[in-house]
């Protein structure tokens, strides 16, 4: 075709038919591009179009059951009002003063211009008048002249005031029915108010404009070039309904944020979505703004519990946080596993090991033990938090003698003779046992309740179903009477058991055995070369991490630092021989029937497979030396959780919480009453009391310990009962252990309490608070007449007592308890301590239960009350004023 | 205006539907067992009320072999309509160391007078889940006035300073709902013609639902039975 074209002379050839195609390819391509631009890059505009329906249609369906609400009896009465309102402006009396009313505001505007003319003629007489004199002219006709004009100004003005006096007459009755009428149709409305606001909130939505919006953080975070970064989000502009009430259940990308509380401190306006949610903060398009789209960016959006990965960028320092159950978990489960101990991990700094130091084995048990142990604890132990390091006989042999030969060398003796454990009752033991709290960190056989409290596969202290195979009598009797003469740093507290008690429990606890044997019939521990071998093992795989280990001292931690893993990618990532899973599958990891594992070859699905097999990425040529825990899939999301967070991008200290002397003191407090278990029988910031499932009423088991407990009890009190604890309520069975604290941790306990209760730790004699003398003996009839004695006992009197002891004795009070909070008790107990026994007696604005004393005024009958406790057990008088 | 008129015409014709009642009776089978006797040693003021011994009132089966204390409502059917709280109070009186009522239903927002006809200290403790609670003491004889603003399913009322004391409380956000009595027969009044659902609760055996209609002639029967084990 071209070479016939060819042949045709240029200026002869057609052009038509590019011109016409190649125009209409341009013109196709203009309309292509310019709708593009408009509405496919902008999903946004159909979103927010869609939202503003969405919300228009529930205010107006909120209007229409807004109006069905109405009361129709009420209705019908203003209408039957109104009506009449309306009928009565027909009436005769009201057209006539309407009519007269017309009739006289025309004679008004005759009175009036008459009266300003005459007031002109006037002026233009005294003129002349004036002229006259100057002139020297006769003035008396003029004089005459002005005078006449005076009198007409005055009677024009008469009759002016006249007609505007009876105008105003006539308007009071105008009035009285025009404003009859205003009034009943405002009524009428005032009924259909709500259904009005309703109308005008969806008629306001409908007109909303379409647009962009955003936040601009302008200082939000550092490049990494240490240079101030901007941070711009988009989020809201599909997300419309993130503040709406209405758009609790409505479908994304309109529905309401699940947790209104977080954002009350993180408001979106002004923090943006992406510090916690990730995502790419400027795009608009659901792919590239999620950042899923977009393969290359680096902080793709975090879905499900995920998202409070992201709190620890701020909250590094804090162990809880109210409103993130799932960060909280996490954390929990690091700081109990001891992750710590091999790796380097932001903000798990200065922690104890975990495990128990391994010196002085020998008194404890015994090789056979050791050795099965050291090859794999979860034969002996499933729920134990050692991990299997998968040893083989041969080097779990090894390690064994280098700790015999440790042990031997040490000089470690029972506190009293060998066999002083003999002669306690095994059923009696079980009793002791089951009662005075062990069953708090313990598990023994199926009394697991504790463990299902917690939800975690592992336990926080060992298991005592087969503990008889595992220690010797006397490390027993030893241990349980006081565990720090074996580790002067166990957690494990004294029960303060007397020899008889402590008998019977070893009893109990050495008749709990099995008779499975694990070991070889021979164990080789006296060469040296294996227990040179045990002693570079040990420091191969980090022991000491956990355990203090004598010649370890010096150890560091054996693996890598997590602090910036959650940035690792997964090029970096090493996956062995396992299979690729799709990305579109639903699980991120699977064990397929021929025993291969498929995980998803990602950062997700890496770190699932990595915990659910530590050494799944191992190959030939590749050893890998974490050892295998036995988590469980929720477990192991919250690990992840927690990996996700380990980054080095931090906000600038502006959008942070600062970590403040207070903050500080409380999280010393909860790492301590972590570290010491706490939390297992107290419940303390909405976490633990997992023993309390053990109780029929939470009443019986241990107290929790609510955020005003720094403003209930006094110092020094504290102080002491810590380091000896007494009985409070006698009720309980429960012991609160002895933990032998040295004073810095009482006082890190002391400073956590009075740091959540918000108050100062002040030097204070409680003794000398001076008491009003005109207060005791009304406080005494009040104790009397609100029969307080009926349940707390006080001191030796418990004459009138129920059946059961129900509150603590408050003959004590004056020693224990702070006497401001005495007061603030009374006014409330529920609100201080919820699920408390102890009743209120006294309602804000209403009378006293007996107003014959103090004029039944709430406040001053709680003064004598607490005045007369404070007073009640005193032996030496108290500071009165009079 | 228009739109006024329309729904005052409306409501005005659904309530000018005639009103139905709907009858039952809670039936009991098999042997309930011997019944408990409250032992009330713990306060002499208590044990000394009652010249007779007090029975549980867990489970009360009444002579003809009905069951007491059955608390009996509209569970489905009201719609969110609103109705007018009673001006009337109800009573929950604590004499002799009991509640009375054991069982009562009451409507959200209706004034609950707590009495205590005892001299001696009883505190009431209220455990609801969804309305607000309290625990208040009541060291001498007189009245408290109450209220709970949601509705709610049966919750339990307690005494701590005598545990054997308990009572129920179910609040509605209508007026359709009786407990059964010592006949074990019970009469929700008033009801607009309408399809129903009757719930019945106890607080040993739990919940029944049954559905009824209530036609143009005004009566509906729904009988319930419990199965003792």
């Amino acid at each position: 075709m071209f070479e016939r074209r060819a042949k045709i002379p240029v200026e002869n050839r057609d052009y038509a038919v590019f011109y016409i195609v190649f125009s209409g390819i341009l013109f196709v391509g203009t309309v292509w591009s310019v709708w593009d631009e408009v509405r496919t890059r902008r999903p946004w505009k159909d979103y927010q179009a869609e939202f503003y329906q969405l919300s228009s249609e529930k205010l107006d369906s909120l209007r229409l059951a807004s109006l069905q609400e109405v009361d129709s009896t009420q209705v019908l009465e203003l209408q039957a009002i109104l009506k009449k309102a309306e009928e009565s402006l027909t009436s005769e009396e009201y057209r006539k003063a309407v009519a007269d009313k017309d009739q006289l505001s025309r004679d008004l505007d005759i009175a009036t211009r008459e009266w300003r003319f005459a007031r002109s003629r006037s002026d233009a007489a005294y003129y002349q008048f004036q002229k006259a004199k100057l002139e020297g002219r006769d003035v008396a006709p003029y004089r005459k002249e002005v005078d006449e004009h005076e009198a007409s100004i005055a009677k024009h003005f008469a009759e002016k005031n006249h007609l505007e006096m009876k105008i105003s007459g006539l308007d009071e009755v105008i009035n009285k029915y025009k404003d009859a009428h205003a009034k009943a149709q405002v009524e009428l409305q005032n009924v259909f108010a709500q259904a009005v606001a309703f109308g005008a909130k969806a008629e306001n939505m409908r007109n909303n404009p379409v647009t962009v919006r955003q936040v601009m953080l302008n200082d939000f975070e550092l490049t990494p070039f240490q240079e101030i970064k901007a941070r711009i989000d988009r989020c809201q502009t599909c997300h419309s309904g993130w503040n709406d009430e209405l758009m609790a259940e409505a479908p994304q990308p309109h529905t309401q944020h699940p947790v209104p509380e977080l954002l009350a401190k993180h408001n979106p306006e002004s923090f943006g979505c992406t510090p916690c949610h990730r995502g790419q903060g400027p795009a608009l398009t659901e792919g590239f703004a999620h950042g899923v789209d977009d393969h290359y960016w680096e902080t793709p959006i975090l879905r499900g519990n995920d998202v409070y990965a992201t709190c620890n960028s701020c909250h590094t320092n804090e162990s809880t946080l109210k409103h993130a159950k799932p960060f909280v978990a996490a954390k929990q489960i690091i700081f109990e596993s001891g992750c710590y101990g091999c790796h380097e991990i932001k903000g798990f700094t200065d922690l104890p090991k975990i495990g128990p130091p391994l010196n002085t084995l020998m008194a404890k048990t015994q090789p056979e033990w050791i050795f099965p142990w050291v090859r794999n604890p979860k034969d002996y132990n499933p729920h134990t938090r050692m991990p299997n390091f998968k040893f083989s006989d041969g080097e779990a042999e090894a390690i064994t003698a280098y700790l015999v030969s440790v042990a031997k060398q040490s000089s470690f003796s029972f506190e009293r003779p060998r066999g002083s454990f003999a002669g306690g009752n095994a059923a009696q033991g079980r009793q002791i046992f089951e009662t005075i709290g062990c069953q708090g960190c313990h598990a023994v056989g199926n009394a697991t309740t504790v463990r299902d409290a917690r939800g975690t596969t592992f336990d926080i202290a060992p298991e005592l179903t087969r503990v008889g195979s595992k220690v010797s009598p006397d490390w027993l009797f030893d241990w349980v009477k006081n565990p720090r003469h074996y580790n002067n740093e166990t957690r494990m507290p004294s029960l303060r058991l007397t020899d008889t008690e402590a008998r019977h429990i070893v009893a109990y606890l050495m008749s709990l055995k099995d008779n499975r044997r694990f070991a070889p019939a021979s164990l080789d521990l006296s060469n040296p070369e294996k227990i040179t071998a045990g002693d570079r093992l040990i420091r191969e795989f980090g022991c000491a991490g956990c355990h203090s280990i004598k010649g370890m001292e010096n150890e560091g931690k054996v693996s890598v630092e997590l602090s910036d893993f959650g940035r690792k990618k997964y090029e970096q990532m090493d996956f062995g021989d396992t299979h690729e899973l799709s990305e579109d599958d639903t699980v991120d990891y699977r064990e397929n029937a021929d025993g291969t594992v498929s995980v998803k070859h990602s950062w997700r699905g890496w770190v699932y497979g990595k915990f659910k097999n530590p050494r799944q990425y191992q190959t030939e040529r590749i050893v890998q030396k974490m050892p295998v825990y036995t988590f469980n899939d929720d477990e192991v999301k919250l690990i992840r959780l927690f990996l996700i967070s380990m980054t080095k991008d931090v906000p600038l200290p502006t959008y942070q919480r600062t970590y403040d002397k207070r903050m500080q003191d409380i999280e010393a407090g909860r790492r301590l009453t972590m570290t010491y278990n706490c939390i297992q029988c107290h419940q303390l910031e909405d976490r633990g009391g997992y023993i309390l499932p053990l109780y029929q009423e939470a009443a019986l088991g241990p107290p929790p310990l609510p955020e005003s407990q720094g403003a209930k009890v006094q110092e020094p009190w504290l102080h002491s009962f810590l380091k000896n604890p007494t009985t409070i309520r006698s009720w309980i069975n429960v012991r609160m252990p002895t933990f032998n604290l040295t004073d810095a941790e009482i006082g890190k306990i002391q400073r956590y309490f009075l740091g959540l209760s918000r108050q100062d730790f002040v030097i204070r004699d409680y003794a000398a608070t001076p008491m009003d003398q005109k207060y005791v003996e009304p406080g005494r009839k009040l104790y009397e007449i609100y029969q307080c004695a009926k349940c707390h006992p006080t001191g030796s009197n418990t004459e009138g007592l129920t059946a059961e002891f129900l509150a603590p004795d408050l003959a004590k009070a004056y020693t224990r308890l702070k006497p401001e909070w005495i007061i603030d008790w009374m006014r409330d107990p529920s609100r201080l301590q919820p699920g408390t026994r102890m009743p209120t007696f006294f309602t804000e604005g209403q009378e006293a239960p007996d107003p014959s004393i103090l004029g039944g005024n709430n406040e001053e009958q709680i003064k004598a009350l607490s005045t007369y406790v404070w007073i009640l057990g005193r032996r030496s008088a108290p500071v009165v004023t009079k | 205006m228009k739109t006024i008129f329309f729904f005052a015409i409306t409501v005005f014709c659904s309530a000018a539907l005639v009103a139905g009642d709907v009858t039952g009776k809670v039936s009991f089978e098999g042997k309930p067992g011997a019944p408990v006797r409250l032992r009330m040693d713990a306060d002499k003021f208590c044990a000394m009320a009652h010249k007779e011994a007090v029975l549980s009132e867990e489970l009360v089966v009444n002579k003809n072999g009905t069951l007491k204390n059955v608390l009996i409502y509209i569970k489905e059917g009201v719609g969110g309509k609103k109705f007018d709280i009673p001006k009337t109070p109800v009573v929950f009186d604590q004499k002799g160391c009991i509640y009375m009522p054991h069982v009562l239903g009451v409507m959200a927002g209706q004034e609950l007078q707590v009495k205590n006809s005892d001299r001696t200290l009883h505190n009431v403790h209220a455990l609801p889940k969804v309305n607000q609670g309290f625990n208040q003491g009541q060291p001498v004889p007189g009245m408290m006035k109450k209220n709970f603003q949601k509705p709610e399913a049966p919750f339990k009322v307690k005494c701590e300073v005598h545990s054997w004391m308990g009572a129920y409380i179910g609040v509605f956000s209508h007026p359709y709902f009786a407990v059964t009595g010592d006949d074990g027969s019970f009469t929700i009044k008033g009801l607009p013609a309408g399809e129903y659902t009757v719930e019945a609760w106890h607080e040993k055996y739990g919940t029944q639902t049954l559905k009824v209609k209530v036609d143009a002639t005004g009566k509906a029967t729904a009988n319930f039975s419990y199965k003792a084990g």
